[in-house]
């Protein structure tokens, strides 16, 4: 159970704040309601480069780091399809300057050419190190753009390409913070050793005097039903072929989300996961398979992605995972392994909530889905999925007209 | 009126409240040390064996032991221990590193008695089916490869032979064909004298109750565990060596470096101050090589340097990947900060900052349960108590510009250190 306060500024930053005694930090998360699918189709990549560019000094504090680290405090950011996290810890004592901090990146960054110029480098650095620079690197800029046709979910939150990042203006920037970096458009949880009382202090004292601005949200379409199975295959100097296959499912907020979740939880997690009995280790025809869920807010994809064991065919391979299914299909599941998977659950969400940090991304998370007390509800909503929506969570989304797959073919492997 | 041009006032760490472990003997000789911290009902209990990579005959012995611990007993398939362990939402994890391995359960509560059983089997009666050994190997093997396509991987593995030496446990990597060579009568000795003649230590930590202790007690405080007798395996350390390494990998987009040395470990008195010298050149976001390779020059995504401390060796080395043509000059950079820390007197705001930072992300290091066991897991790596913890921050306190410059100079000689770059060579 994660006790919360929240209440909204007259600027509209919605504040969530949770005691936990059991820690000496303080923990403050910063959420943006923005992510690359927001972006214009031909400026990606832009939400996770600004990302980079506020800890580049703000209006009145030149160097963000410094201050913080002279606190003893750490920081960092992600930057997904749909959000950017902000996030620092500090000693309890010394949160204010999280504070002083957060709140002037919000108030006016410091925006200047130098200061882009360099990030810009920095992210394509990091666009060829993990992407290009791989084994394997660039199987989500191929397989997105397969998926998806008109939604924004089908480039990554790196961007499309790198001509993309190294286009990125200060006009760009200026205009980006503008619109989305206001207080109405946030959700600030502090989370810790603090009590609400003095949070509020300083909320009022450094967040209250931020104006809220006219902020305009971009409308984007949903995808449409696939109607066509799709494929792609790509040949790669990569020491074994891999596949990768992709079917959409519900968005975040849809109760059917749940049984989709435990569907890739009984196929793929764990070592005693249908994958891993049957596939894995009964017939070893792969040497990893895996089935998980991107869980974007908007409807996202389920992957089932494994590398091929030698001397196997990708056909083969492709067959066995279809008939794994097919007999979950048919056969259905039994109690205990419904149990299983229910028990799963509760320890992952019991272990994730040690941590003052964790709980605090996961109140602003839920801030953005809608609803915040979904922090305390989803544990019983896992447990209410019943064996038959499961079934029907594989019946309605593993489909051969809602997958796109992509043969990953090693130039080395006949 | 509200000034954001100063820094609200902030406070020095003036000390810091660590939980330490309580200790419980055993008849048998086991300690089993316990840390309750925390609010939430979960566990997690780490058995520590003399069965690290330092106690192997064969290459890959003391990794495949562990991997393949869950593998089946006389009683229980390992479909049959996995879907158990799973059923009560549980994750197993055995772990071999190069100096011990380490057996961890993590569960609730309100699972433990329903886990243990199956720990105790694995424990006492694992079989290594052949079959079993032969799917791992190939999966290893497979995996091998790919990681064989990473430069960082590469470099790492490069570095790590070259500042130790082959023959050392720390500088050996098993090979494809060492995999091919591993049989299951090895793992089956490994086994025997490495696991059963005993345990090291229990670690639990998490809601730790009496119940939880009296549980773990029943299991394992009997006659068919006894403790291990300490490993007095000698090591030698190979001589200073000094080298420079390409391996050209013409397809890379990037380069990989590793750039460092050998150097003592945590044993040593100046281990903690030269924590903090390696912070102020490498160790953190504000470091000199972050600032000037990454947030001024934007030649890379990250650069950063840290000492590798074993409890019988260590070595120090920055690590970095860069653009293939930009390569040369990141190399040049990074000795000219080298040389710099080295010749220049650090200024009193950046260390005044780096220390407060150190002080800090000590504090986030001991923060909940299982961190609190991993840092008591240190003090008995390397024999150490707790007083070990609360002299470090009286020594980062103490620490003067004066004192670094010594310590930079004694340890950080560009003409000493090995380089190792992988990549597509202009």
């Amino acid at each position: 159970m994660i006790n919360y306060n929240q209440y909204q500024l007259p600027n509209g930053l919605t504040v969530i704040h949770h005691f936990d005694d059991s820690t000496q930090l303080c923990v403050l998360n910063m959420l943006y309601n923005v992510g690359s699918k927001h972006e214009n189709p031909s400026k990606t990549g832009f939400a996770h480069l600004f990302e980079h560019l506020m800890f580049g000094g703000s209006v009145n504090i030149e160097d963000f780091d410094t201050e913080l680290q002279d606190a003893g405090g750490e920081s960092n950011a992600f930057t997904s399809n749909d959000i950017t996290n902000y996030y620092l810890t500090l000693p309890a004592n010394n949160i204010e300057t999280g504070f002083w901090l957060e709140s002037d990146r919000m108030l006016s960054l410091d925006f200047n050419q130098e200061s882009l110029d360099i990030q810009r480098n920095v992210v394509i650095e990091e666009f060829k190190e993990r992407y290009l620079n791989q084994p394997y690197g660039d199987v989500w800029l191929k397989i997105l753009p397969l998926a998806y046709k008109i939604h924004p979910y089908r480039w990554p939150t790196i961007g499309k390409e790198i001509s993309h990042i190294e286009n990125a203006s200060l006009d760009d920037v200026k205009d980006f913070f503008k619109n989305f970096y206001c207080p109405n458009n946030a959700v600030l949880v502090i989370a810790g050793n603090i009590s609400f009382d003095y949070t509020k202090t300083l909320v009022t004292k450094w967040f209250e005097p931020i104006p809220s601005q006219n902020f305009v949200q971009i409308n984007y379409s949903q995808e449409p039903i696939q109607k066509e199975a799709r494929f792609e295959t790509i040949h790669a100097d990569v020491p074994a072929n891999m596949i990768v296959k992709a079917y959409h499912m519900p968005a975040r907020t849809d109760l059917k989300y749940y049984a989709a979740d435990m569907l890739t939880d009984l196929l793929g997690s764990g070592r005693s996961s249908r994958f891993y009995v049957e596939l894995v280790k009964n017939k070893n025809l792969f040497s990893e398979l895996d089935a998980y869920i991107t869980g974007d807010v908007d409807a996202g994809l389920l992957i089932i992605e494994g590398k091929i064991s030698e001397g196997i065919s990708i056909e083969d391979a492709e067959s066995s995972i279809i008939e794994v299914i097919s007999n979950l299909k048919k056969g259905g599941i039994s109690e205990d392994e419904l149990t299983k998977i229910k028990n799963k659950s509760e320890t992952n969400i019991l272990f994730n909530d040690i941590s003052a940090l964790n709980k605090a991304m996961k109140l602003a998370y839920a801030w953005v889905l809608g609803d915040v007390d979904l922090v305390n509800k989803e544990a019983e909503l896992y447990l209410k999925v019943t064996k038959q929506e499961i079934i029907d969570a594989a019946n309605e989304i593993i489909i051969p007209s809602n997958c796109s797959t992509l043969y990953y073919l090693s130039k080395n492997v006949k | 009126m509200l000034n954001r041009k100063e820094a609200p006032f902030a406070t020095e760490i003036k000390e810091i409240n660590i939980k330490e472990a309580d200790a419980t003997l055993f008849q048998n000789g086991i300690n089993l040390y316990s840390i309750n911290a925390g609010n939430e009902e979960v566990l997690k209990i780490d058995f520590v064996f003399n069965a690290g990579s330092n106690m192997q005959q064969i290459k890959g012995q003391a990794n495949f032991a562990a991997k393949m611990l869950s593998e089946g007993t006389s009683k229980y398939s390992a479909a049959e221990i996995a879907e158990k362990l799973d059923f009560y939402g549980a994750y197993f994890q055995a772990k071999s590193g190069t100096d011990d391995a380490t057996i961890t359960l993590y569960c609730l509560n309100k699972h433990l008695k329903n886990c243990i059983p199956y720990i105790v089997e694995i424990l006492t009666d694992s079989l290594f089916p052949e079959k079993d050994l032969e799917i791992l190997k190939k999966n290893t093997i497979q995996n091998l490869v790919v990681n064989e396509e990473r430069n960082s991987f590469l470099a790492r593995r490069k570095f790590n032979q070259s500042v130790f030496g082959g023959n050392s446990v720390y500088g050996s990597f098993s090979s494809k064909e060492d995999i091919i060579r591993i049989e299951r009568t090895s793992l089956i000795n490994f086994y025997k004298n490495q696991y059963q003649k005993g345990i090291k230590y229990i670690i639990v930590s998490g809601f730790v109750t009496d119940d939880v202790i009296k549980t773990i007690a029943n299991n394992f405080d009997n006659a068919i565990f006894s403790h291990a007798i300490e490993n007095k395996n000698k090591y030698v350390s190979n001589e200073l060596v000094k080298e420079t390494i390409y391996l050209d990998r013409e397809n890379s987009v990037q380069s990989a470096i590793r750039i460092g040395k050998k150097l003592f470990n945590r044993n040593n008195p100046d281990f903690r101050e030269m924590q903090l010298l390696n912070l102020i050149l490498g160790g953190y976001f504000g470091s000199r090589l972050m600032k000037n390779i990454r947030e001024e020059k934007g030649l890379t995504y990250g650069i950063y340097s840290a000492i590798e401390s074993y409890p019988n060796d260590a070595c120090w080395y920055i690590d970095t990947e860069i653009n293939n043509d930009l390569c040369e000059m990141g190399v040049e950079e990074i000795y000219k900060e080298v040389k710099l820390i080295r010749t220049v007197k650090i200024g009193d705001d950046e260390l005044r900052t780096a220390k407060n930072y150190l002080l800090g992300s000590f504090l986030r290091s001991i923060d909940g349960p299982f961190s609190l066991a991993d840092r008591f897991k240190i003090l008995k790596d390397y024999n150490l108590e707790y007083s070990y913890f609360h002299e470090y921050i009286e020594i980062i306190k103490k620490s003067t510009a004066d004192n670094l410059i010594i310590l930079a100079n004694k340890h950080l000689n560009e003409e000493t250190f090995t380089k190792v770059i992988v990549g597509a060579k202009k």
